[in-house]
């Protein structure tokens, strides 16, 4: 199980993200379960430092992969990396440095928004640009969830 | 016709798959706050996860 509470806590403690996929999904009121915590992250030095720094207390490690293979969870990993799909000792994590039609950080920015989850302040993507995002990912698995998040926005508008 | 902004024109396949959307869960989640719909995330969650132990101890049975 997700402990969405602690992995926000340790996120929120100096890194710079936003919300997306399933979680962002809920947060707006979708009735889907999901199971992992999908964030989009500042790929500076400074913001790369804090999430590794962040997150090696929580012993990440890449989700799927045997046990036993050798992964070094610092910041040089995270530079030479993008997307992480990572399991810690909270949960299931996804760290994704952009996501499908070219969205990083800073191109997400300004279709996000504050919310308080858990006493936490965070950023989430709005409804629209989550289904924009869902749409561009072009997965089947997404149809279902994205007929429920049209819905929510045509109630909304 | 959907009422979606011109860059979010309706696709046929999702709007097959509206017709099955259950807008009254959805109505109950909006009347819950921010934490309160993630709290109950995690309640299925632990619900959905004990009902994969239970299949995995039955089937062990057999």
């Amino acid at each position: 199980m997700t402990n969405y509470e602690q992995l926000l806590r340790v996120l929120a403690s100096g890194v710079d993200f936003i919300i997306i996929g399933g979680f962002a999904a809920i947060l707006h009121g979708s009735s889907r379960l999901t199971e992992d915590l999908d964030v989009v992250y500042v790929r500076s030095t400074d913001n790369i430092k804090r999430l590794a720094e962040a997150l090696a207390p929580l012993h990440p490690y890449l989700r799927g992969a045997p046990s036993g293979l050798p992964f070094l969870w610092d910041a040089e990993t995270i530079r030479r990396g993008l997307n992480f799909t990572l399991v810690t000792d909270h949960g299931d994590l996804d760290l994704l440095g952009e996501i499908a039609g070219g969205g990083t950080y800073e191109t997400l920015f300004p279709d996000s928004v504050v919310v308080e989850i858990f006493g936490v302040t965070c950023r989430i993507l709005n409804l629209k640009s989550l289904i924009q995002t869902k749409r561009a990912a072009g997965r089947p698995k997404d149809f279902d969830a994205l007929a429920q998040l049209e819905q929510m926005l045509e109630q909304q508008e | 016709m959907s009422p979606l902004p011109k860059d979010l024109r309706p696709d046929p396949i999702i709007e097959l798959y509206k017709k099955d959307v259950d807008m009254t869960l959805i109505r109950e989640n909006l009347k819950l706050t921010y934490t309160e719909r993630a709290m109950k995330l995690m309640e299925l969650q632990r619900a959905a996860e004990e009902l994969r132990r239970a299949g995995r101890e039955l089937r062990a049975r057999k």
